[in-house]
């Protein structure tokens, strides 16, 4: 079993490792396979116009007074975060797509001349059988070895759930707390995957400030990354009772030449372009079931690291090195 | 000691909220009415931690190196194991450092996630209690929806939880579990035949009573129970923050060319 799968794997790598694996960040979402003729799947240019056409929304409220963001929320509709940049097909799992980026308006991370080059490095060490890759292995994705981390967990699919002072995301297998009763963050010495999360109302829009990140994880499985340095600021509105507009502001000037927004928007399960209406789940295991399955809205165990030691087993024997944040030269 | 208690806790609750110096003994499931939550349903939320050592031995213990030592938390400290279970309970503890399932960093468990010694927060709805740990980012679903355990055999590391409400008491029953876990560090385990029953009472503003009842016929002659306190983290601002046990064991573990876990 071992030989064949290393053999497999030899020729056809991360495509076969990442498939069980963005299953997580996905939150339990099958994997598609997709045909070269398959249209390209829009993300924020598509978004950004959409958005400008609606009217003005007011959100119900809590009965804290403030906007009712609570329930069942899917990612954004596309092929995955594969690659944040507008592109082609790639390969079977990878679809052409409309680029994440919203700002700037090129869709390009912009990063610095050092940041790009270690962004293309990266990329060509995927060891993915994609265009322009080199002959070596550099990095996994760190998706892969089940680290998860911002703002991947924010890709996937959550459920809202509103308390007074905390807005508290869920998923089958994470969480986050964010507090939004005016606490100061920790120092943004400590570092972490997820960071430190501050929240706070402005109007319509939570805006949750995240410091503290470790830059361990990826923007997606193609190397776009963040580092140590790196400050996040999410806006969550909703535009229509269905629909979150979900915008994240990313600064680090030793990485980009200017702060860049990502754009998208989370339908309610159930809702939006090519949902199936029946189906009330857009996180649990049971994100499939209909909703006439007693047990289709529960969430039910999914592990990651308890299975996954033969594709990390396998990861290392290919070469992969270990990512360690990157941190521009002085 | 009992009246040692009522007398002195006057004194002590306002002079200080030091929580380890509350006795154990008090913590018996008494008249203490918690508020309600929006939902009526009795308030069990915050950010909660166990302050013993049973993460490292359930049963009364003398200390070693890293290990203090310890009250355990069993009712009448003995474990009632068969004496196949019992043998392997004793070789368990010998290779305790090489066996304990939680050196691979995979879910451990219930009961033993919630004395590990990691804050926990309790979240409420009305058909759900979610419990989030900051050990591994873990989070827990208690589902009080009226839906009974799916049917099985399914292995989950924490098994399926249903809940209800016995007063004031949350009752849990866990079930579906594999044999993959461990109580405690000294190597006392159970098998995928493990029914678990919990029972959360909050006994004051700061203070939950924890008791577990543990029943696996393939392993233990008799149903068996622990009890301890859980305290209310008491810090300004407190939140949980990350323990991402996988995270860092595979970084350490990668680099290393005689590593045993990624063979």
């Amino acid at each position: 079993m071992k030989e064949w799968l290393l053999t497999t794997l030899g020729t056809a790598a991360a495509v076969l490792l990442v498939l069980p694996i963005t299953g997580r960040a996905a939150g339990g979402e099958p994997q598609a396979f997709y045909r070269p003729d398959t249209p390209k799947f829009p993300q924020a240019r598509t978004w950004v116009a959409q958005k400008a056409k609606l009217p003005p929304y007011k959100a119900p409220r809590t009965p804290d007074g403030v906007p009712n963001l609570q329930g069942n929320w899917n990612g954004p509709v596309g092929g995955g975060n594969d690659d944040l940049e507008e592109h082609e097909f790639i390969d079977v799992t990878t679809p052409p797509q409309e680029s994440y980026v919203s700002d700037p308006p090129d869709g390009k991370v912009p990063y610095t001349p050092w940041a790009l080059a270690k962004r293309n490095e990266i990329r060509a060490g995927l060891g993915r059988g994609w265009p322009g890759e080199g002959s070596q292995r550099l990095y996994g994705d760190p998706n892969a070895l089940c680290l998860v981390g911002m703002p991947r967990i924010s890709f996937g699919a959550q459920e809202i759930l509103q308390k007074p002072g905390a807005v508290i995301l869920l998923t089958t297998n994470t969480y986050r707390v964010i507090p939004t009763d005016g606490r100061p963050h920790m120092s943004s010495d400590a570092k972490s995957f997820f960071g430190n999360s501050r929240g706070r109302w402005e109007g319509e829009t939570l805006v949750v400030d995240v410091t503290g990140l470790n830059g361990e994880t990826w923007f997606d499985s193609a190397g776009n990354f963040y580092g140590p340095n790196t400050h996040m600021i999410e806006r969550w509105t909703m535009v229509d009772p269905n629909t979150i507009d979900y915008e994240i502001t990313i600064e680090d000037p030793t990485l980009y030449t200017r702060p860049w927004k990502m754009n998208y928007p989370k339908r309610r399960a159930g809702t939006g372009p090519g949902a199936n209406p029946l189906s009330t789940n857009a996180v649990g295991a049971a994100g499939r079931a209909p909703a006439s399955d007693p047990y289709a809205k529960e969430f039910w165990e999914q592990t990651c690291t308890e299975g996954n030691h033969d594709n990390v087993v396998i990861l290392k024997s290919l070469g992969f090195k270990w990512f360690n944040a990157v941190v521009a030269p002085k | 000691m009992k009246r040692w208690f009522v007398v002195s806790t006057a004194v002590f609750t306002v002079a200080c909220s030091v929580l380890a110096a509350m006795p154990a003994a008090a913590q018996t499931a008494g008249t203490y009415t918690p508020p309600r939550t929006r939902e009526g349903q009795p308030d069990l939320q915050g950010v909660w931690q166990a302050l013993n050592t049973a993460a490292w031995d359930i049963q009364d213990h003398g200390a070693s190196l890293g290990v203090p030592a310890g009250r355990g938390v069993v009712d009448g400290n003995a474990i009632p194991y068969t004496p196949t279970a019992l043998a392997k309970k004793q070789e368990n503890f010998k290779n305790r450092d090489a066996l304990d399932p939680i050196n691979k960093c995979f879910l451990p468990g219930v009961p033993r996630v919630t004395y590990l010694p990691y804050p926990f927060q309790i979240v409420q709805q009305a058909d759900r209690i979610a419990i989030l740990h900051e050990y591994s980012r873990i989070i827990r679903f208690i589902y009080m929806n009226g839906n009974p355990h799916p049917a099985g055999k399914i292995d989950w590391y924490m098994g399926d939880s249903r809940g209800r409400w016995d007063g004031n008491t949350l009752v849990v029953d866990v079930t579906h579990f594999n044999d993959e876990t461990w109580f405690d560090r000294a190597g006392n385990f159970h098998s995928d035949a493990l029914h678990v029953v919990e029972r959360f009472t909050r006994t004051g503003p700061d203070h939950m009573l924890y008791e577990v009842t543990v029943e696996d016929p393939k392993v233990f002659t008799r149903p068996w129970k622990m009890s301890m306190p859980l305290y209310r983290r008491q810090e300004k601002d407190i939140e949980l923050l990350e323990y991402e046990c996988g995270a860092y064991l595979l970084k350490q573990e990668w680099e290393k060319p005689d590593s045993a876990l990624l063979r």
